[in-house]
C-alpha cells in the first residue's frame, strides 16, 4: 500500500519535472532573447545585422574588442541575409525578445519606433553616455523620429552603380558619372552587341531604384502614408525591362530563380558563368563596394558611379546607410548605449570596421581611419564626397508602413514585364491601383 | 441511516485511473499549453488585425472576405498546392510500393538498399538538401551537365519556366518515398504466403496474383499512407521557401508560404492567422472525403 503511494507520487514529480524542461510539440524560440543580467556581475547581450562576410567577420572583431576592454560582457552577434532580416526581427519584436542592439534601416524605422521597439537615445545624449558632438545634424536628423532620436547612422552612402570596369575597358566602352537614362541604355546596348555579356536592372531588389527614378519627376513616392503622382509616373520605370527586352539586352529574369536576390557574393555581376547569366552592372548602395570587390573573381576591377536617371541632380541623394539602435526591450539600456557609442566614436573599433556600412558619420573617425581604409572603400570616399554630394538633393522622409507590400507589388509587376506577360502601360496601372489599395488599407 | 460514500483522498490516489491520469499529465499540459492555447489565439487573430507589432484589433469577418473576393494570389496559390500535392503524393506512393515488391526478396545487398533508399526521406526535408536542389537544377547544374554528358546540350532553366518549375519541387517530394516504402514493406510481409500458393496452383501468373491478391490486402496501408502524405503534401513549406518562394512569378507558391510572407514580411499577420484556418478547414474536408469513400476500396475484413 505505501510502496504503491510512494511510487506513484515520485512518479508525478518526475512527469513534473519532465514537462517543465520541455514542451510536447513546440520549438523553444530562446534564440534572439534579449540579454540579461547572471548574478556574478557578468553581462549577455545580442546584437543584430544583417550584411555581407567582410561585415560580419569585422563587426564580430569589433565587439570582441568591446569586451577585451570591458570585462564581464559579451555581446553575441546574430547576422543574417537582407532578404530575412526583417521577417527574423519582427518575430523577436513578437515575443518582446528583440536583440540589445539592432542595426535598423531608414524604410522601417518608421515602423519600429511608432510601435515602441527602439528606445529613445535622447537622455542618453544629454547626460553624455552617447557623444554625437562629431555628427552633422542632417544625419542626425535621418535617425529621429517625432523628436525623438532612435537610431544612430552608421555609415553614409549613396546609391551607385557597381560595374566591371575590365569589361568596359577592354572593349573601349566609355561610361560617365551622373549619366542619363538614354545614355544608359546606349551603354546596355553597347556591351550586350560587343560582348553577349546582359544587364541586371535591379531586378527583385526594386525599393531604393524605383524611389530614386520617380524623383526625377518632382513627385514624392509617398505623402502621408498614401502613394503620391499616378500611374504615368511610373510607365517609364516599366519602360525600361521592355525595350530591354526588345533590343536584347535584359538579363533573363530566370537567372534569379536560383539565386537568392540581394546577395553581393550571388549577384549576376560577379557569379554567372555564361555572359547570357551575367550583368555588366549592379545597382546597390556606395558602402556595398568593397564587399563586392572581395567577392568578385581574380582580376576584375569594379567600378562604380551613379545609378541613370531622367535628373541625376534631382535624384541622387545621400542617406545613412544603416542605423544602429537600442531595442526597447534591452535588460541593459546603459550598457547597449556604450556599445553604440564605442561603435559609433571609438578609434580602435572603426579601425577594424573600417567603413564597410558606408563613411563613418563622425568626422573625427571618418578622419582619422581614412587613411587606413583599403583601396576599394577610399575610391568610396571619393565617390561620396566629389561625385555625389555636389550633385544631390535631399532625401526623402522615411517610407511608411506598408511600403514593403507595395515594393513587393512592384517586384511581381516587373517580373511579369520581364516575362513578355505585360507591355509598361498596363504593368504600370496596375502597379499603381495596387499599391493605392494596399497604401489606403494601412489607413 | 444515511452514510454519504465519499472516498478518502487516499483511496482516490490509488483508483486506477488516478494513475492514468497522472501520467498522462505531461502531454496534456503540453498539449493545452502548446496546441490548444495557441491554436484559440490564432483563431482569435484571425478576427483581427494584427502586425505583430502592436496589439491586436478586433476586425470581424473582414480577412475572410478579403480572401475571398479580393486577393487572386490566394487562388492561384490554392491551385499550386492542390497541383503539387494531387501530382506528388499518389506518384510518391506508387514508387514506394514498386520498391517495397522489389526489396521484398531478401538478398545480401537488400538490407543496404532499403537503408539508401529510406535516407532521402530523413533527410529530404532539410534546408540544406533543399539548398543542394536549387543548385543541382540551375543553368549551369548537374542536372544539365549529366544531360550534356548523354548528348543532350542544353542550358535549360529549369527553374526560370513556369511550367518546369513546380516539377522540381514535385521531384524533390517524390525522391522522399521512403517512408512509405518501409510501412508498404511490413504490410506486405503481413499477407499470408498461403493465399499465393494458392494461387499459383490455380494457375495465376505474378501480375494476377498482384492485381487479385496483393493490391486488395494493401489497400488499409494505401489509405493510411494516402491519408498521411496527402496532409503532408497540403503542409509542405521548407523547399518551397528555399529553392523558389513562389518564384516565377507565383507558379510555385505554395500556400503555407504564401501565409508566411503575409503574416510576416507584410506584417498582416491577422490575415495570415485566417488562412491557416482556411487550410485547416480544407484539409479536413479532403481527409472527410477520403474516410468516406474509403468503404468503397479499402479491404478491412482482415484475412
Amino acid at each position: 500500500m505505501k510502496k504503491k503511494i510512494g511510487l506513484l507520487l515520485t512518479c508525478a514529480f518526475a512527469a513534473a519535472a519532465v514537462t517543465g524542461c520541455s514542451g510536447s510539440a513546440a520549438s523553444s524560440n530562446s534564440q534572439t532573447a534579449a540579454g540579461d543580467n547572471s548574478s556574478d556581475g557578468a553581462v549577455k547581450m545580442t546584437m543584430s545585422w544583417w550584411g555581407n562576410q567582410v561585415r560580419n567577420e569585422r563587426t564580430q572583431q569589433a565587439l570582441e574588442l568591446y569586451g577585451e576592454q570591458n570585462p564581464g560582457v559579451t555581446i553575441e552577434g546574430q547576422f543574417s541575409e537582407w532578404s530575412n532580416y526583417w521577417d527574423k526581427l519582427a518575430t523577436s519584436a513578437a515575443g518582446q525578445a528583440i536583440p540589445d542592439l539592432v542595426q535598423m534601416d531608414y524604410m522601417y524605422l518608421d515602423q519600429y519606433v511608432k510601435n515602441g521597439m527602439l528606445l529613445d537615445l535622447t537622455p542618453y545624449i544629454e547626460d553624455g553616455t552617447l557623444n554625437v558632438s562629431d555628427i552633422s545634424e542632417n544625419t542626425m536628423a535621418s535617425g529621429s523620429v517625432d523628436g525623438g532620436i532612435y537610431a544612430i547612422c552608421a555609415g553614409i552612402n549613396s546609391p551607385s552603380l557597381l560595374y566591371n570596369k575590365n569589361l568596359l575597358d577592354e572593349n573601349s566602352i566609355e561610361i560617365k558619372d551622373n549619366m542619363t537614362i538614354d545614355e544608359f541604355y546606349a551603354v546596355c546596348l553597347e556591351v550586350f552587341e560587343k560582348t553577349g555579356v546582359k544587364t541586371n536592372i535591379a531586378y527583385g531588389i526594386p525599393e531604393t531604384y524605383n524611389n530614386y527614378f520617380v524623383r526625377s519627376f518632382d513627385t514624392p513616392q509617398f505623402v502621408d502614408g498614401k502613394m503620391g503622382g499616378s500611374a504615368e509616373t511610373y510607365v517609364p520605370y516599366f519602360e525600361q525591362y521592355t525595350k530591354g527586352l526588345e533590343e536584347g539586352w535584359l538579363i533573363d529574369p530566370g537567372v534569379f530563380s536560383e539565386l537568392a536576390l540581394g546577395s553581393g557574393e550571388q549577384d549576376p555581376l560577379i557569379y554567372g558563368t555564361t555572359p547570357q547569366t551575367q550583368s555588366w552592372c549592379a545597382f546597390y548602395n556606395s558602402n556595398q563596394l568593397a564587399a563586392m570587390q572581395s567577392a568578385a573573381p581574380a582580376g576584375t576591377e569594379i567600378g562604380i558611379t551613379t545609378w541613370p536617371a531622367f535628373d541625376p541632380v534631382k535624384s541622387g541623394f545621400l542617406k545613412s546607410s544603416q542605423f544602429f539602435s537600442v531595442g526597447a526591450h534591452t535588460k541593459n539600456p546603459e550598457e547597449a548605449v556604450k556599445v553604440l557609442n564605442f561603435l559609433t566614436n571609438s578609434l580602435e573599433a572603426n579601425d577594424v570596421l573600417l567603413g564597410e556600412r558606408g563613411v563613418p558619420a563622425s568626422s573625427v573617425v571618418a578622419d582619422a581611419i581614412a587613411p587606413k581604409m583599403s583601396e576599394s572603400d577610399q575610391k568610396v570616399v571619393t565617390f561620396i564626397n566629389e561625385v555625389v554630394t555636389p550633385n544631390c538633393s535631399p532625401i526623402d522622409p522615411p517610407q511608411p508602413e506598408g511600403a514593403s507590400e507595395v515594393y513587393n507589388l512592384l517586384i511581381q509587376m516587373v517580373e511579369k514585364v520581364c516575362y513578355g506577360e505585360m507591355d509598361a502601360q498596363t504593368a504600370a496601372e496596375q502597379f499603381f491601383a495596387g499599391a493605392v489599395k494596399i497604401m489606403d488599407g494601412k489607413q | 441511516m444515511d452514510r454519504k460514500k465519499s472516498m478518502s483522498f487516499r483511496q482516490s490516489i490509488n483508483k486506477e485511473s488516478t494513475a492514468g491520469v497522472v501520467f498522462s499529465l505531461p502531454f496534456i499540459i503540453g498539449f493545452l499549453a502548446f496546441m490548444i492555447v495557441p491554436m484559440g489565439i490564432s483563431l482569435y487573430y484571425s478576427f483581427c488585425d494584427y502586425n505583430i507589432l502592436s496589439p491586436a484589433v478586433f476586425s470581424g469577418l473582414k480577412n475572410y472576405i478579403k480572401m475571398f473576393t479580393d486577393d487572386e494570389v490566394f487562388y492561384k496559390t490554392i491551385r499550386v498546392t492542390f497541383y503539387f500535392a494531387l501530382v506528388s503524393v499518389p506518384l510518391r506512393l506508387v514508387f514506394a510500393l514498386i520498391v517495397a515488391m522489389i526489396l521484398q526478396k531478401t538478398t545480401r545487398a537488400t538490407g543496404f538498399y532499403r537503408a539508401a533508399y529510406y535516407l532521402p526521406s530523413i533527410i529530404g526535408g532539410s534546408v540544406a538538401v533543399a539548398i543542394l536542389w536549387r543548385r543541382m537544377f540551375a543553368t549551369d547544374g548537374v542536372v544539365n551537365r549529366l544531360l550534356a554528358v548523354i548528348g543532350i546540350n542544353t542550358s535549360y532553366a529549369w527553374l526560370g519556366n513556369t511550367s518546369t518549375a513546380i516539377w522540381v519541387l514535385i521531384i524533390l517530394a517524390i525522391w522522399q518515398f521512403g517512408s512509405s516504402m518501409l510501412i508498404f514493406l511490413s504490410s506486405l510481409k503481413q499477407i499470408p504466403v498461403t493465399l499465393y500458393e494458392a494461387a499459383r496452383v490455380d494457375g495465376a501468373n505474378k501480375i494476377s496474383q498482384f492485381f487479385k491478391i496483393t493490391l486488395p490486402l494493401l489497400t488499409p496501408t494505401i489509405f493510411f499512407n494516402l491519408v498521411m502524405q496527402m496532409i503532408n503534401g497540403f503542409l509542405a513549406f521548407t523547399q518551397c521557401l528555399i529553392i523558389t518562394e513562389g518564384r516565377p512569378m507565383n507558379s510555385t507558391l505554395f500556400y503555407t508560404v504564401y501565409m508566411y510572407q503575409q503574416s510576416f514580411k507584410f506584417s498582416n499577420t491577422g490575415y495570415g492567422a485566417a488562412l491557416a484556418w482556411v487550410m485547416l478547414l480544407i484539409i479536413g474536408v479532403i481527409t472527410a472525403v477520403l474516410f468516406a469513400t474509403k468503404r468503397f476500396w479499402v479491404y478491412t475484413e482482415g484475412v
